[in-house]
């Protein structure tokens, strides 16, 4: 990317090493405490249910320890850009609307909240010369969706949550009957 | 010969109109998540567990197994075609297959490719008929301290001989144990580490974790990349193929030896990115058109590729004899297996007699049927890469976050899964492996309850791991291969080849 501003580093490799490694360190710790709950020691039937679980959590964060440690050894090399503003803008212009999406779920369903989705990502797609027709986002989105309602519900059997909305369809296409 | 026969009756179970059409339909299903960005051989296995419930076991493991040979036969087309690998192992099918693509020779690199991939996974599949009752009958004798030393052996064998630091390997296995420790204690039956949270009950399944790392974690790398999907164009004709496989008999011998480096890696848990990776190296160094590597040399494309199917398919070897699996799709299928209600180890070949020999042999046939539907679908899969990314990615993400759901009926899995697409973008960033995760996540329970009873036999003495020679062998073999990194490092520096060896690596 020749653009200075999109190649501008927004942090650095070491930054992030550090706190993934912090990250793991505290589930290490979490799942110490956790198992010291359950008791770690020995009981009347062998071992306690937390005695395996506490040396994984130990394991866990020590390792991290060490990798947390080997971080700031190498704290010089370790300065390269981890990723620049552009990369990171793109990252996020897709993980931000994965989060809305996942929260939106338990409110309107899958089917809905898939339709949407998929019609949204269409759309602001303004990379291509020629955006998508409405015509075109309308029948990907809902060919998508009804397709999943076909494989997975009807045909596998595997029931998805509709939400309020799929349960207001069902409803009315009962009463039609 | 009794496994002759035992294949034999394998062979008239699955060789009914509907197991076959199961095979094609998993070969396809197998083909396009191989080839799209962000779907893989462990995800598509985990997305279609939910779907497996309602089958038998036997119609199961076919449609999953060959899935996954789909999915290693789909990766090597974006690699040749695109330049993109479909999957981490056919990442060294890229340095020779895209510029024989390039040079217009796409067809032979992908006839040779597949035809390469063949050989390869049906030795993987004779290794498996011949050894696997063997190993089976041996590992009966088994008890918990040897199982648990298997174990051992498999997760120290993954530390010490990754390519990532051996210490990020030790915190990815190490969550993934987290993992399957959270919920119900399958010895006491207390609930551990749910914190109290109803959502934590039922434990953090593998399949979750498999897609968010797999799946969304692939998505966000991708997009980083900001990769556009420019392809060369392939048109596979017969004469092609005829002429391709005239030309493969004469690199019998780098065939040979990518099968055997396949196999080897495939039976302990190496899996097939080291495997194709190790193949190509080797093949590189010992060719008569050495400086032609990487420039378009079709033996560069026939060596990862048969070691990469030879590993995927005897990775089931260990599987299925002892439990456990030689790669992540083969440990997302061993978790499978246990959902079904089966018990993967040496008891599977005594109880399950029809499932594993119906396996065994739809791996044959899975294979065949693979090679056949894969040369006359590459243009179908090829065009398929050239949808807009901006329609194939939310599709990817619904379909991921579907399968998250279908697992439990739980939204809270779909947060998780959520969570683990981040954990999993910032894990490749950094070179964390995933695979370890995933196999401590499957195997975490049966690992534990090998080491609590062991402790029980020895009133808790470390001891009883070297109570006998075979047990003390074997955990004395993991920690050899836990101190790999180190032992061969001082052997090196001992000998001051590290010197050499790093000029030779400068001047390479």
């Amino acid at each position: 990317m020749s653009n200075s501003s999109h190649s501008a580093s927004l942090i650095g490799t070491r930054w992030v090493e550090l706190g993934l490694a912090l990250f793991t360190f505290v589930l290490g710790a979490v799942v110490m405490s956790g198992s010291v709950e359950q008791g770690i020691g020995w009981g009347d039937a062998g071992p306690e249910p937390g005695y395996f679980p506490f040396y994984i959590g130990l394991l866990l964060a020590s390792a991290s320890l060490a990798n947390g440690v080997l971080t700031i050894i190498r704290w010089k090399p370790l300065s390269i850009s981890f990723v620049s503003r552009g990369e990171f803008r793109q990252v996020l212009s897709v993980f931000i609307p994965i989060a809305l999406f996942v929260c939106a779920m338990p409110f309107t369903g899958i089917y809905l909240a898939s339709a949407v989705f998929i019609a949204w990502f269409m759309w602001r797609d303004k990379v291509r010369a020629k955006p998508y027709g409405l015509l075109m986002i309308a029948s990907i989105s809902i060919g998508a969706v009804l397709a999943s309602y076909l494989i997975f519900d009807l045909w596998f059997k595997v029931p998805l949550d509709a939400g309020p909305l799929g349960d207001l369809i069902a409803t009315a296409w009962r009463s039609l009957k | 010969m009794s496994e002759f026969d035992s294949l034999l009756q394998g062979m008239n179970l699955i060789l009914t109109p509907g197991h076959i059409g199961l095979m094609v339909v998993g070969v396809l299903l197998g083909i396009l998540v191989g080839v799209l960005p962000g779907l893989g051989a462990p995800n598509g296995v985990a997305l279609l567990l939910p779907i497996t419930f309602t089958m038998s076991p036997v119609s199961a493991i076919i449609l999953l197994s060959c899935m996954y040979w789909g999915a290693l036969f789909g990766g090597s087309i974006t690699s040749i075609l695109f330049n993109i690998p479909g999957e981490p192992s056919s990442v060294a099918t890229t340095f020779d297959g895209y510029p024989m693509a390039r040079e217009g020779r796409a067809a032979e690199a992908l006839t040779a490719a597949f035809s390469s991939a063949l050989i390869g996974a049906l030795a993987g599949v004779l290794l498996l008929t011949f050894l696997s009752t063997r190993i089976a009958e041996f590992a009966m004798t088994f008890s918990s301290p040897e199982f648990f030393a298997v174990y051992l052996l498999a997760f120290c064998t993954f530390i010490g001989m990754s390519k990532n630091p051996p210490l990020k390997t030790v915190v990815a296995m190490m969550i993934g144990f987290a993992m399957a420790a959270v919920g119900m204690d399958t010895v006491s039956g207390n609930l551990r580490l749910t914190f109290d949270q109803p959502a934590l009950m039922t434990g953090i399944s593998f399949e979750v974790a498999v897609i968010g790392l797999f799946g969304i974690g692939e998505i966000l790398c991708t997009v980083e990349e900001g990769l556009v999907f420019r392809g060369e164009h392939a048109r596979i004709t017969p004469m092609v193929i005829l002429r391709t496989w005239a030309k493969l008999p004469r690199y019998w011998f780098t065939i040979l030896r990518s099968t055997i480096v396949g196999c080897w890696m495939g039976v302990t848990p190496g899996g097939p990115t080291a495997a194709s990776f190790m193949s190509y190296s080797i093949a590189r160094r010992f060719s008569k058109n050495r400086d032609n590597f990487g420039k378009g040399e079709i033996e560069g494309v026939i060596a990862p590729e048969t070691a990469d199917h030879a590993a995927g398919t005897s990775a089931l070897l260990p599987m299925l004899t002892l439990g456990i699996p030689g790669s992540a799709t083969a440990a997302v299928m061993l978790g499978g297996l246990m959902i079904w209600g089966l018990h993967p180890g040496p008891t599977l070949f005594a109880e399950q007699h029809d499932f594993v020999w119906g396996l065994i042999a739809s791996m044959y046939l899975g294979n065949v049927v693979s090679l056949l539907v894969v040369l006359a679908t590459v243009p179908l899969f090829a065009s398929i890469l050239r949808i807009p990314f901006s329609i194939i990615a939310p599709i990817i993400i619904m379909v991921c976050a579907i399968g998250a759901y279908s697992v439990h009926n739980s939204m809270f899995d779909v947060m998780l899964m959520l969570g683990f697409g981040a954990l999993g973008y910032l894990f490749k960033k950094l070179g964390y492996p995933i695979a370890p995760l995933v196999l401590a996540a499957v195997l975490g329970d049966k690992a534990e309850d090998a080491f609590r009873q062991s402790m029980l036999f020895s009133d808790g003495q470390l001891g009883i791991f070297w109570s006998n020679p075979l047990v003390g062998s074997l955990t004395t073999a993991a920690l050899l291969m836990l101190f790999w990194p180190l032992i061969s490092g001082s052997i090196k520096a001992a000998f001051g080849w590290r010197a050499r060896h790093s000029i030779k690596a400068k001047t390479l």
